[in-house]
């Protein structure tokens, strides 16, 4: 019960505010649609720099946690999720909104969503210290291949094609190359001054995350109309409370499916939500409401994708594999604090890693008063107009992106990188690949290098024999091959029905 | 038919564009695979092999990875906006470039101006004077309200220029 003893941290005023803030701020982002949790959070970083490591970390994990769950307003209000994880959402929260029970909708989906969040926390307190000791047994070797693991498991995840994830995570590899080389110190691929200090992770983060959307705003401006809906019914909120606490068989298996695919590395909110939603479906006597207005849909959906956002974070501490696309931004947060994943971050970062896991059962409850509270006048957010919105993320994006460093090559490389990225994505390329690859790129170089030099002395100069020898490296191995196999074959699957 | 035929061509002009770029990512690759090379060929002293092996391997493998996706069945890419997105890029580019001789604040605040008149739609109110009011009290205010909260409160300093 080690978490206990740092729960006094959360409860200092500044804390108490930044977690209240968040969830605010969290939940209007994340019921603006188009702005996902994932590029909210990379927004937000930068003004974290300059905070204490946990105040930093705080503020970013009730920003999660909000937006995640402020998705469902716009899902339920327009029908266009606020985020991946709220697709599941849309398919009976609009139905409901469209029959005049819009309030009825978003009490339980921020109910249920309160309870996921709990319960994914608890698995998060009790599964991170022992996967923890297990990373003890990481070498060089294994340690490049986790790096190399992590990119692949979400490259052939988070895109369509295998090839054009796989290319976006080498390509965010590439980038992390620019600049000097981690062991050896030499400059790399510095054709202009601008990239010196070569790609920052948080500047490739906004970037990549804010850019694309602010384009894509503006490109779609003219063709996006506002259907939103304003809350309304007569339900009341004990009415809300008992319908959803009475309906445990969806809230289980809800938080159940959630927290395992959270700790899947890469697999992420969208499809904690369809899998739930699904199997809950299966298992449900009103499986023919489903998809008309059931409300057992969006407790299924609102329960998993809340509850996966505690487990995403346990690969991302242990092994700094990221479980969903949030967290692997939030893996940039840790590393600018100079906080490295693994078994150490229990040793050398005990309290604030802590103090940041113990926020978390926090910001759920800020999540749900201040969600319940916001629902009720969730339509003005809804009529946030796309080109205030474009130019507003652009301006938070350039601030943030030179606050980092003071450096104008920063805010160059932040806009080219969002442009090339908004071309790529209409080829289909994902940016989640190339964050990661930007992130675990100097991990898996550094690793390599070493690997290599202890390697060639061990084995007379066959290093390939220590990166492909021991029973961590080929389970690590074996797992690469099978994430590309399973995303080949996935991808083809529909075309043979 | 006349529909299903533009439809059609729009589909191989797309599936063009996505060969094309696929064959400007090998390009690349290629490029970046030589570079790192140029050590090797062109010995300096204070240069290592080694510095350029990781990179080597990347581009090696985005090359591969390019070759395959150019056979790859069933490749297409989404047509762009360029009437509407052109606008927009421009008002970036400009932003970026008079950033640092303006002010943050300042060219912030012509941004968002710039932007909120460009885009607008049909339905806003048709007199002009009274939206462009309105719309530079909102930019105004946005401006003050960055300022306040980052240079008051977070004392985080934006780029600097004539006018602050």
């Amino acid at each position: 019960m080690e978490f206990l003893d740092y729960f006094a941290n959360v409860f200092t005023l500044y804390h108490l505010a930044l977690l209240v803030g968040g969830t605010f701020v969290g939940i209007i982002l994340g019921a603006l649609p188009g702005l996902s949790p994932t590029m909210s959070v990379a927004l937000l970083i930068p003004f974290t720099f300059h905070m204490e490591p946990e105040s930093g970390l705080i503020l970013l994990g009730a920003m999660y946690t909000a937006t995640v769950a402020g998705g469902a307003i716009s899902a339920i209000l327009v029908n266009v999720p606020g985020a991946p994880a709220n697709i599941a959402t849309a398919m009976d929260g609009h139905k409901m909104a469209k029959q005049g029970r819009s309030k009825e909708a978003l009490h339980y989906c921020f109910i249920s969503s309160f309870v996921g969040g709990i319960f994914g926390v608890v698995i998060l307190i009790f599964f991170t210290p022992p996967l923890a000791e297990l990373s003890l047994k990481f070498g060089t070797t294994e340690l490049f291949w986790i790096a190399i693991l992590g990119i692949t498991i979400i490259a052939t995840i988070d895109s369509k094609s295998v090839i054009k994830g796989l290319l976006s995570g080498l390509f965010g590899l590439m980038l992390a190359t620019i600049g000097d080389n981690p062991v050896l110190g030499v400059e790399r691929f510095v054709f202009t001054e601008h990239l010196t200090g070569g790609v920052n992770i948080v500047v490739g983060l906004i970037g990549l995350f804010a850019m694309p959307q602010v384009l894509n705003l503006m490109e779609n401006y003219y063709s996006q109309k506002n259907i939103a809906l304003t809350p309304k019914g007569s339900s009341t909120l004990i009415d809300s409370f008992r319908y959803v606490f009475g309906k445990a068989k969806a809230l289980s298996i809800g938080s159940l499916i959630g927290s395992v695919i959270g700790i899947i590395p890469g697999a992420g909110g969208q499809i904690a939500g369809l899998v739930s939603y699904d199997q809950t479906k299966k298992f449900s006597n009103n499986s023919a409401n489903y998809g008309k207005g059931e409300p057992e849909g969006i407790v299924a959906a609102e329960s998993a994708n809340n509850s996966m956002v505690g487990p995403s974070l346990i690969p991302l501490l242990t092994l700094s594999i990221p479980g969903s696309p949030t967290a692997a931004v939030l893996l940039g947060g840790l590393l600018i604090h100079g906080i490295f994943p693994g078994h150490e971050i229990f040793e050398t970062n005990k309290e604030v890693i802590w103090t940041f896991i113990d926020s978390l059962i926090l910001a759920q409850f800020l999540m749900l008063f201040i969600g319940l509270f916001l629902s009720r006048h969730s339509g003005w957010i809804m009529k946030v107009p796309d080109n205030y919105m474009a130019v507003g993320i652009l301006v938070l994006a350039v601030f943030g992106t030179y606050s980092i460093g003071n450096s104008y090559s920063d805010v160059l490389i932040m806009i080219s990188l969002g442009t090339i990225m908004f071309f790529a994505s209409k080829a289909g390329f994902s940016a989640v690949p190339v964050v990661l690859g930007i992130i675990l790129g100097p991990i898996a170089e550094n690793n390599f290098l070493l690997g290599k030099l202890i390697g060639g002395a061990r084995f007379d100069g066959n290093w390939i024999l220590y990166f492909t020898t021991g029973t961590i490296n080929i389970i690590l191995i074996s797992i690469c091959i099978i994430s590309i196999a399973y995303g080949v074959y996935s991808s083809r699957k529909p075309k043979n029905k | 038919m006349v529909s299903i035929q533009v439809v059609s061509q729009k589909t191989n002009n797309m599936k063009q564009y996505l060969k094309i770029s696929t064959l400007l990512v090998i390009a690349v690759a290629l490029t970046l695979l030589t570079i790192s090379f140029e050590e090797v060929l062109n010995p300096k002293p204070w240069v290592d092999n080694e510095d350029y092996l990781f990179p080597r391997f990347i581009s090696g493998g985005i090359a591969i990875l390019g070759f395959l996706l150019f056979f790859e069945k069933g490749a297409n890419s989404k047509a762009t906006n360029f009437k509407d997105l052109l606008p927009g890029l421009g008002l970036i580019l400009t932003y970026i470039l008079t950033m640092k001789y303006i002010g943050f604040y300042l060219a912030s605040m012509i941004l968002f101006f710039a932007v909120v008149m460009i885009y607008k739609k049909p339905e806003e109110s048709t007199d002009f004077w009274r939206v462009c009011i309105f719309k530079l009290g909102i930019a105004a205010l946005f401006t003050l309200a960055l300022y306040g909260l980052f240079t008051e409160m977070l004392h985080v300093q934006p780029p600097k220029g004539t006018f602050y």
